[in-house]
């Protein structure tokens, strides 16, 4: 089994880069996500947030991988979260759902406000082969990799979407105030700034759709 | 917006996305104070869910049935039940503690 960490903080508030990470797919940096979706949303008593989505995404294997073990290069994800608004944390974990005795990725992502207001982000995973053929070890070091140089793309990712969050609420100046839950709203929008209705919403992914390779 | 696994469901998909997100931004800035009571933030979530209910419910359930239907058909369904049995959310990972009360 292979361990590894990493912390990261980002200069925006909880709040943002919170919905930066829902909001996350699809992005440019992550052109391997085929499709998302929510398979269960539920709201505890205690006003927390559970979800778990299905994400289907496409990977590439290695040259050396055995011929015919994995008869596809795509793979389903299952992505479980929660979030506390009051306690201002996320957490999420995300694990392959197939050809799990080739290799279990088991990825976890911690978002949490601390005292400045930025917010610190976590992420550890846990790769784990029981392949066997002498091959566990070669496997378990290829998806470290993998994982070491995905955790840069997927920040990049969630970066680059705060960007784009922040630019629709500057745009809006004069509409709705900053952090109120008016954009993505097409109708609300309308009744708030001069804006056409639908334009922060549709600029906001035309932009997505533009830099999508 | 990612696209639905099955492309039928896709423009239910976008629309609940749209509905969720907007619900979602006003989520994750409680209007409410940090040195809430317990009573106080049980009544807000109520609020929160119930605001959900009225807003999102209709295009939220039309869009579950249909993902849940293409998962059948494809046959996926004891994978997810099979993962989410091991789901690691039931206990906060060593270290961390959580600040709201778990249920």
């Amino acid at each position: 089994m292979k361990f590894y960490t990493q912390s990261f903080i980002y200069d925006d508030p909880w709040s943002i880069v919170s919905l930066a990470y829902f909001l996350r797919y699809p992005n440019p940096y992550a052109s391997h996500i085929i499709s998302c979706d929510v398979i269960s949303r539920t709201q505890t008593p205690s006003g927390t947030l559970l979800t778990t989505r299905l994400i289907l995404k496409r990977g590439a294997l290695p040259r050396w991988a055995p011929k015919g073990i994995i008869s596809r290069s795509e793979s389903w994800v299952v992505e479980e979260s929660e979030v506390d608004p009051m306690g201002r944390t996320v957490r999420c974990t995300t694990k392959n759902l197939e050809f799990t005795k080739v290799m279990q990725v088991e990825e976890s992502v911690f978002l949490h406000q601390n005292d400045e207001g930025k917010t610190m982000q976590i992420s550890e995973a846990r790769i784990r082969s029981r392949f066997g053929w002498g091959l566990t070890k070669r496997i378990e070091t290829f998806g470290m990799n993998r994982f070491k140089t995905h955790v840069q793309r997927s920040r990049d990712g969630i970066s680059l979407i705060l960007g784009m969050l922040r630019q629709s609420r500057l745009q809006t100046l004069g509409g709705p105030a900053p952090y109120s839950p008016m954009y993505f709203a097409p109708g609300k929008i309308r009744a708030k700034c001069s804006n056409p209705p639908s334009r922060i919403n549709s600029r906001y992914y035309a932009e997505v759709r533009r830099m999508w390779p | 917006m990612a696209d639905s696994l099955s492309p039928e469901c896709t423009p239910l998909k976008h629309k609940y996305d749209s509905c969720f997100n907007e619900w979602f931004e006003g989520y994750l800035e409680p209007a409410i104070a940090a040195s809430a009571t317990q009573p106080e933030r049980e009544a807000y979530s109520r609020q929160k869910a119930a605001e959900f209910e009225t807003k999102c419910g209709k295009i939220w359930k039309e869009y579950k049935t249909c993902v849940h239907d293409s998962l059948k058909q494809k046959g996926l369904d004891p994978l997810i039940q099979q993962a989410r049995e091991e789901n690691p959310l039931k206990e906060p990972p060593a270290g961390q503690s959580t600040p709201s009360d778990r249920v």
